[in-house]
């Protein structure tokens, strides 16, 4: 039974790995290359860690294999934010299918100052989203309001 | 223990996601391509040494994914920087 | 986030105090921990709300995996079939989250979802600069970004 579930597991995890490396391939521009490459790479090798974890059945090998997956988990994202906007901003050309580009309307490359188009306009409200408003949580607040540019 | 047909498959799926990684990385026609091919075949080996260690049973591997996870990271920050350098963008 | 290291070490005393460092008796030091937490938090600030934050942990947990399942899916279909059916863009979302935290939070996890990647904040951090691949329809794509953005603040406040 385990065997089957740990073999589901390893296909699945090398099935996602090689759509990622076809989604490089076949993908136009570098972000949506970076789409398929992250995401689908991380939660692969997650899945072949869970494999490794289930197949030894043991806590230092399962710590080990938790360890992976948290590396891969917290980094993939952040060397993807990275790496895009460093791309971005060095200029490397959108694909010509982009339907929309609203961050280089915003951005002000004499400055370097990335508008939000928000400014002027009312200070924000503390939101709470339903939840209780609760003391803990409104003495970490900052109250002044933002100041409009 | 497990079916070694399954260990075969995962191998051959694994290995041509790396080879089309490798294309990517020769022919990527900017640095941050090349950056983003690199980092997906530091994942891939990941995996390859995951699959070794579940082939073999010596769980020792696993050591070497952790340190190529680790170092994977820490390259892309750095050729992020690297890009990035000469702009006042100091954050 | 105090709440859940207290809870963590209560479990560790557990453990330590019985003897015992099996994964089954330190989860169950977590419970009694837990519950422990749950009947002091009305006594401490720092704790305040800590009990109903982890069932929503859990339930964020959940409703992250089956985002990241469906939209996996979805790109996977698109690389695969030769005709692209995507239409790329960058959008801006205006945020609500406002500590430096929170903003990571969030950016980490539209990353991890599958068709969208957050590429830069703004300069007063109000709006964050999403790519994603399927525009198709931006109003609802963005309705998808706030439930999200609406659970992750329901655990950090």
């Amino acid at each position: 039974m385990i065997e089957w579930i740990l073999s589901t597991f390893m296909i699945v995890g090398a099935a996602l790995m090689l759509l990622a490396a076809i989604g490089i391939i076949r993908l136009p521009d570098l972000p949506t290359r970076m789409h398929a490459s992250t995401k689908s790479g991380a939660l692969g090798t997650s899945l072949i860690m869970i494999a490794v974890a289930l197949a030894f059945m043991d806590t230092a090998v399962s710590a080990r294999a938790f360890a992976i997956i948290s590396f891969i988990i917290l980094t993939a994202p952040v060397a993807a934010h990275v790496i895009g906007r460093a791309g971005y901003f060095v200029g490397v050309p959108l694909w010509e299918g982009t339907v929309k580009d609203a961050l280089k309307e915003s951005y002000d490359p004499e400055t370097h100052q990335l508008h939000s188009g928000l400014e002027g306009k009312e200070p924000r409200k503390s939101v709470t989203y339903g939840v209780a408003e609760s003391p803990a949580t409104k003495d970490l607040e900052e109250p002044e309001p933002k100041k409009p540019e | 223990m497990i079916n070694p047909l399954v260990i075969n498959i995962t191998y051959l799926m694994l290995t041509s996601a790396l080879l089309l990684s490798f294309v990517r990385l020769a022919k990527g026609p900017s640095l941050p391509d090349r950056v983003v091919a690199l980092e997906l075949v530091a994942t891939i080996v990941a995996g390859i040494v995951g699959t070794h260690a579940i082939d073999t049973g010596v769980a020792s591997f696993l050591d070497i994914a952790i340190v190529l996870a680790l170092t994977a990271f820490l390259a892309a920050i750095g050729f992020a920087r690297f890009l990035e350098r000469g702009g006042p963008r100091d954050d | 986030m105090i709440g859940f290291f207290w809870n963590v070490l209560l479990a560790l005393a557990w453990a330590a105090l019985s003897g015992n460092f099996s994964g089954l008796n330190f989860l169950f030091g977590f419970v009694l921990g837990y519950g422990a937490l749950a009947l002091l938090q009305r006594e401490l600030p720092i704790l305040h709300g800590y009990s109903q934050r982890v069932p929503r942990f859990f339930m964020f947990m959940g409703f992250f995996a089956k985002e990241l399942l469906r939209a996996n899916l979805k790109v996977a279909f698109d690389v695969l079939t030769p005709p692209w059916h995507m239409q790329p863009g960058v959008i801006a979302l205006p945020i609500k989250a406002e500590t430096d935290l929170e903003i990571t939070m969030l950016a980490n996890f539209i990353s991890l979802t599958p068709g969208t990647l957050s590429l830069d904040v703004s300069t007063d951090r109000r709006v964050l600069f999403i790519h994603a691949m399927f525009l198709n329809d931006e109003e609802e794509l963005l309705t998808e970004l706030r439930e999200i953005e609406r659970r992750i603040l329901e655990i950090m406040r």
